[in-house]
């Protein structure tokens, strides 16, 4: 179901490099076709009623909201960062709701399973305890202190580490997180995605990086993330209901479930109900 | 009413160590046979997720989610989380469990506590499992063997002299049959017929 707040939220509809001059790239939004395309130097996004939606363009991607937008794109402040690699991933179109893919990748206990060797690895299950919370200030979710056992923690890692990890959900449908840079170990590589629900059950995955590497060649940077993706999306079209339960007792969470419990919390609170499964009475 | 069995496999198909999916009723399920040849019929649904337990895999006596390696045990309780090592799972983690047997080399499902008895083939052999696009009845007209009963259908059919045959009719999705079909011999030209029953309901 949309909402207001759905409406107005900023969701990603594709790379800001790759948008040409009209008819440009036609795609959906919550449901919605809509088309992207460069207007004398600005990008425009229209719907089929000729609708103009609200545009900005934010780390390498173009960003629509649908209504009046509640405030800026979220801050990054990373993208600015001198010395970081900024790579767009490009696109992977999965088969599920917007919300069930940020879970997923808010989630560290299925890297030994779906990640098996890169970035998991039996019997490296374990999930040590870590903190969450919402930051009413910034109205996010935030994961920290959480580390786990990598056997290849990035392209650039060489054998086994343990890696910490924080995790935020920036907005409904975008998420980041920061993770031990292998290269600088006293740094932070940033990995975001964000998504673009098409409708309730089909979404786009535009994973995004900002690393500290300056050697690994760029196609096997977008390789080694498009890998990972792929490996979850055989679970992201398989889990029933495809919607994401936000009432508890349709699924059973344990304390490795803490940064999904309050991602949907923080969407239930917040009403932010497309891609989800209609709340009970 | 009790509801009876349906036919989901035949048994030569679900090796021990192996999980396939199946459908009862509308119902997905996961159905599988663990090491030392137990067979289970469960709703194919992690309680932890929802992820399909029919994606996942056996270990020894038990099933895991490949989502996250939780482990169920012969009756459906949860032994195992890895992410929790040294947590013992509530009790109340459990998959839905559903009653299944095998008779005549066929798998069969059906609600748990199921009353009914399992439908009986006579002395045929198994033969071969075929997916075709078309209603239960459909595939009845074109076997020309009669109505339902106990989701089968049986008769004589001439393949080069008589061979006595009966047909499992399992519903597996919208408008598709599964058909597992039994016969006392002539396998190979059985499994042909079959393929020509297919032509005549996919039309």
């Amino acid at each position: 179901m949309i909402t207001e707040a759905n409406l107005s939220a900023w969701y990603p509809v594709g790379m800001a490099a790759a948008v040409g001059p009209a008819p440009g790239r036609a795609t959906r939004l919550l449901g919605r076709a809509i088309r992207l395309f460069a207007d004398a130097g600005t990008v425009r996004v229209t719907d089929d009623a000729g609708h103009e939606l609200s545009v900005c363009t934010a780390y390498g991607h173009v960003w629509a909201c649908p209504g009046t937008p509640a405030g800026p794109v979220f801050a990054l402040p990373e993208a600015d960062q001198p010395g970081r690699r900024l790579v767009d991933c490009g696109r992977v179109q999965v088969r599920c709701s917007a919300l069930r893919a940020v879970e997923n990748f808010l989630d560290i206990a299925h890297f030994p399973f779906i990640h098996a060797g890169i970035l998991g690895a039996e019997p490296h299950t374990e999930v040590n305890r870590y903190e969450v919370a919402i930051r009413e200030e910034v109205d996010e979710v935030w994961a920290t202190k959480v580390s786990f056992y990598q056997p290849q923690a990035a392209r650039s890692a060489t054998g086994g580490v343990d890696v910490e990890y924080m995790y935020r959900v920036a907005a409904p449908t975008s998420a980041v997180l920061y993770k031990t840079s292998p290269p600088r170990p006293g740094e932070w590589d940033v990995i975001a995605i964000f998504v673009q629900p098409l409708d309730e059950t089909t979404c786009d995955c535009w994973p995004w990086m900002a690393l500290y590497d300056d050697d690994t060649p760029l196609a096997e940077l977008i390789q080694f993330q498009q890998t990972i993706f792929l490996q979850d999306r055989s679970i992201l079209e398989n889990q029933i209901p495809a919607l994401l339960p936000l009432d508890p007792g349709m699924e059973t969470p344990t304390r490795a479930d803490l940064t999904s419990i309050a991602y949907r919390r923080w969407l239930k609170r917040r009403g932010l109900t497309y891609g989800a499964q209609a709340v009970a009475a | 009413m009790i509801e009876g069995w349906t036919a989901l496999a035949l048994s030569a198909d679900l090796p021990p160590g192996v999980a396939v999916p199946g459908r009862l009723r509308g119902e997905d399920l996961v159905i599988w046979r663990s090491a030392s040849g137990r067979l289970r019929a469960w709703g194919d649904r992690c309680p932890h997720r929802g992820m399909r337990l029919s994606h996942g895999f056996v270990r020894g006596e038990t099933l895991a989610c490949i989502y996250h390696g939780w482990t169920y045990d012969g009756t459906g309780a949860c032994t195992l989380i890895p992410a929790h090592p040294d947590l013992e799972p509530p009790k109340s983690i459990r998959t839905q469990g559903y009653d299944c047997r095998e008779a005549a080399g066929v798998i069969f499902a059906a609600a748990e506590g199921t009353g009914a008895a399992l439908p009986d083939p006579g002395s045929l052999a198994p033969v071969r499992s075929l997916q075709m696009e078309g209603t239960t009845d459909a595939v009845a007209r074109a076997a020309g063997m009669g109505t339902l009963a106990d989701g089968m259908v049986r008769g004589t059919v001439d393949l080069d002299g008589a061979v006595a045959v009966a047909l499992f009719l399992q519903t597996s999705g919208a408008g598709m049959t599964t058909v597992h079909a039994l016969a006392d011999r002539a396998p190979l030209a059985v499994s042909d017929w079959l393929e020509r029953i297919r032509e005549i309901v996919e039309g």
